[in-house]
């Protein structure tokens, strides 16, 4: 049976918004173990969480400084962030909404009981004692939609596009955590040299990558060897690569897919070029600013081929 | 018998549950002793698991209103409603042998019109009615059927005896409920169901879809079956979404759709456009098409009754039903009976005066006070006036609006309607209440085991619909000894 182009749309779109949300959630954590095994002044600045979510703008218009409250406030507690989490759970929840019929009766459920519980304790979780907490919770009910998903979807279009949104919104992710996280690190080229691996640590922690980095690489984590395992891993689901290849799968097995793979075939060369040993932070910037544009014609070219071809 | 209970009193009403005297109905002893060994603690927790359910579970309805806010919990009283499957058998009947001529009286109308002919319904209160839909004309749905899904409303009196309060052949709502309230009930007194032999409501979407598919105009095992939603922001989208997933069928909404030139419905998919067979409609006829309706629609599709008329795609309800969904007409449903099944009706209709008969109207407005005024084209419970609950210039206005346009309404006496205990504030006490039972028509004519019962919350107020403050109560119909 095929699928409604609306339906696959909000599918996609409902993946992406509960990916942003772990991800975000995720970025949070990690940011808040480092801070506490830092030596005061050595911290990267709170507000470099704003830079990665690529909020400047919308959270300079709210709050003044990027003090650790105000962007604790602004991404756990502020429902009207399109980058913070609430905002994400109630997107979420408006695409499940509306595509109950193809989704197991429990989806629902469960994303309804994940907006009810951010919306009861969002306002108390941007302080220290209860952050940890109301995070874990949050990963630990995306997980549990993710599972669901997982093991009773059939693997029909309603999987595909589902997987597609997972697939994409994780790349942006990832990319926006190595161009920030790693560049700041970067910068600081050995000023604070005793506590970069704290850093580099924390970075893959954010990207739940620490573990697999672990036993793929060792327990020494030092730069290269970070950029190389999170952009060409061939084995971690968040790797770059890994992104590359699941997304064409997930592609060839959809009629009228030629512009949205050759997106993909741009990306793949890309990652190609990718020089760890000697790419300084600018180059990486500018590296990972090329890469995002091709992720953007990727996502256009799935909403134009898929999503919206009736007004075409 | 405990505090919640006390002074439990059922008045001059019948009540459902509970006797005269006051001891339990045989089919409902044991529900009511069941509830009636709970403490007041006990009650509240019952209460609180049944809340909780509701929320997790996501049963959520809008009224227009209310605006962007479209969650808000269905209010559910946790005490079931009883009625024997014996007594039940009896109203099913009614209801399948009302169906029947209803549909016969639609099919007639937009045909032979015979019944016009030999002058059992006069033809000026049907061709001039707005229900009347020109553009259906000499179309002839198959089985004869036109309103395939029909929810009627019915009360019962202060003797107990139940009456057709009305027959809503457009796009009646409610079904969902029916079947989450005992998806509820179940999670919030699991004991109950141990002794009973309840029949089962949870196959309704299996038996529409069966309803559905015989509709197909081309024979295939499976044929594509779409539920036809105006949206999000309507009232019964949850039930919508519920029917759709229940039925494996795609939720579209019109831009969805389109008409090709070939006269067929494609809806817009991933893989290009996929043809449509039967389309479960929950859109007003009036927005299904800007071409033959309204052209401002947004909602329609544009050339849906053309590819209905050609017979490439089947409409459930048919466009037009709502010739028969009007409170004048609805007085000549008996007549309807005896004429085309030649059968003596089995249900009882409330009985009706029609302000357009001068005689009538003489009555109804010398005695406005006690009488319930509705409009002849209204659902949901808006603009009635139920006389004794009336000031006298609610009296007066009526008056004035029937003066002004007799044919738009219709009187009735005001019913005793028959209560149920339910529980209100810490306390179990009588609330008037009604029933909607939903009755299924193409190639056979189903009727669900009882219907979603709604109860009018607030003390001694008689208005049950959801989109005014109403309730709803689980419905049991139960087999053999209780």
């Amino acid at each position: 049976m095929s699928m409604l182009s609306s339906v696959a749309e909000r599918l996609f779109w409902m993946s992406r918004y509960l990916e942003r949300t772990q991800d975000t959630a995720r970025l949070i954590q990690a940011y808040n173990h480092l801070i506490m095994d830092i030596p005061k002044g050595a911290e990267p600045p709170w507000d470099i969480m704003i830079d990665i979510l690529d909020a400047q703008p919308l959270f300079r218009a709210r709050f003044k400084a990027g003090s650790e409250q105000n962007v604790l406030k602004f991404l756990i507690a502020d429902d009207k962030a399109s980058c913070g989490i609430p905002f994400a759970v109630k997107a979420a929840r408006e695409n499940v909404r509306t595509t109950r019929d193809v989704l197991p009766e429990e989806a629902w459920e469960l994303v309804n009981e994940l907006h009810l519980f951010v919306e009861a304790h969002a306002g108390n979780a941007s302080g220290r004692r209860n952050r940890h907490d109301f995070l874990s919770e949050v990963i630990s009910r995306c997980q549990m939609i993710n599972g669901l998903l997982g093991a009773s979807l059939p693997r029909d279009h309603a999987y595909g596009f589902i997987k597609l949104g997972r697939l994409v919104e994780c790349a942006d992710m990832t990319t926006r955590i190595m161009d920030v996280g790693a560049g700041d690190i970067m910068e600081r080229a050995g000023r604070f040299g005793a506590i970069d691996p704290l850093l580099w640590g924390a970075l893959l922690q954010a990207l739940s990558a620490a573990a697999a980095y672990r036993r793929e690489v060792g327990p020494i984590v030092e730069k290269d060897a970070a950029l190389n395992f999170i952009f060409l891993s061939s084995t971690f689901p968040r790797s770059i690569k890994y992104f590359v290849r699941e997304t064409r799968k997930e592609l060839m097995r959809l009629n009228n897919h030629d512009l949205a793979i050759r997106a993909v075939e741009r990306l793949r060369r890309r990652l190609t070029r990718l020089d760890a040993e000697h790419f300084t932070s600018g180059e990486l910037h500018d590296y990972i600013d090329d890469f995002q544009l091709q992720l953007t014609s990727l996502d256009a070219a799935i909403q134009a081929t898929w999503f919206s071809w009736k007004n075409v | 018998m405990s505090k919640p209970w006390r002074r439990y009193s059922t008045g001059r009403f019948f009540d459902e549950l509970i006797t005269h005297g006051g001891s339990p109905r045989v089919a409902a002893r044991r529900a009511v002793n069941f509830f009636k060994s709970l403490s007041a603690d006990e009650l509240r927790a019952r209460r609180a698991a049944a809340e909780l359910a509701i929320k997790e579970m996501g049963i959520s309805f809008t009224v227009y209103t209310e605006g962007e806010n479209i969650d808000r919990a269905w209010p559910f009283d946790m005490i079931p409603r009883v009625i024997s499957a014996r007594e039940w058998s009896g109203v099913s009947q009614g209801l399948a042998q009302r169906t029947r001529a209803l549909n016969c009286f639609i099919d007639d109308i937009y045909n032979r019109q015979q019944i016009l002919a030999d002058g059992v319904v006069p033809a000026e209160i049907v061709l001039g009615s707005d229900n009347y839909k020109a553009q259906c004309e000499g179309v002839s749905p198959r089985f004869g059927a036109w309103a395939h899904i029909c929810g009627s409303d019915l009360v019962r009196d202060h003797r107990g005896r139940f009456f057709v309060l009305e027959d809503n052949l457009r796009v009646p709502s409610g079904v969902s409920y029916m079947v989450e309230n005992r998806e509820i009930t179940k999670r919030a007194v699991p004991e109950l169901f141990r002794n009973y032999s309840i029949l089962p409501v949870d196959d309704y979407p299996l038996k529409l879809y069966e309803m559905l598919v015989a509709l197909s105009p081309r024979a295939a095992r499976r044929p594509n079956i779409v539920v036809l939603t105006p949206g999000i922001y309507n009232s019964a989208y949850f039930e919508h979404a519920f029917l759709a997933q229940g039925m494996g069928a795609e939720l579209v909404e019109g831009t969805d759709l389109t008409v090709g030139d070939d006269d067929c419905v494609y809806m817009c998919t991933v893989d290009g456009p996929v043809r449509v067979d039967v389309i479960y409609r929950r859109i007003d006829e009036d927005f299904m098409d800007p071409e033959a309706f309204r052209p401002e629609s947004v909602l329609g599709v544009p050339g849906l009754m053309r590819a209905w008329r050609s017979g490439k795609v089947a409409i459930a309800n048919a466009p037009g039903s709502g010739v028969a969904d009007d409170k004048v007409i609805y007085a000549f449903v008996p007549d309807m009976i005896r004429y085309y099944l030649k059968e003596k009706p089995l249900l009882n209709n409330v009985p009706t005066y029609l302000c357009m008969r001068e005689h009538d109207r003489e009555y109804v407005l010398k005695n406005i006070g006690r009488l319930v005024v509705k409009p002849a084209n209204e659902s949901g419970g808006y603009g009635i006036m139920v006389g004794p609950h009336s000031s006298a210039a609610q009296h007066r206005k009526f008056s004035r609006l029937i003066e002004k346009d007799p044919r738009n309404y219709i009187a009735q006496p005001t019913l005793s309607l028959s209560t149920a205990p339910t529980y209100v504030e810490g306390k179990v006490q009588p609330r008037h209440l009604d029933l909607r039972p939903f009755i299924l028509q193409s190639k056979n004519t189903w009727v669900t085991p009882g219907g979603l019962t709604r109860v009018a919350l607030r003390k001694g107020s008689l208005v049950v619909n959801s989109s005014q403050g109403g309730g709803s109560k689980d419905t049991w119909i139960v087999e053999g000894k209780a």
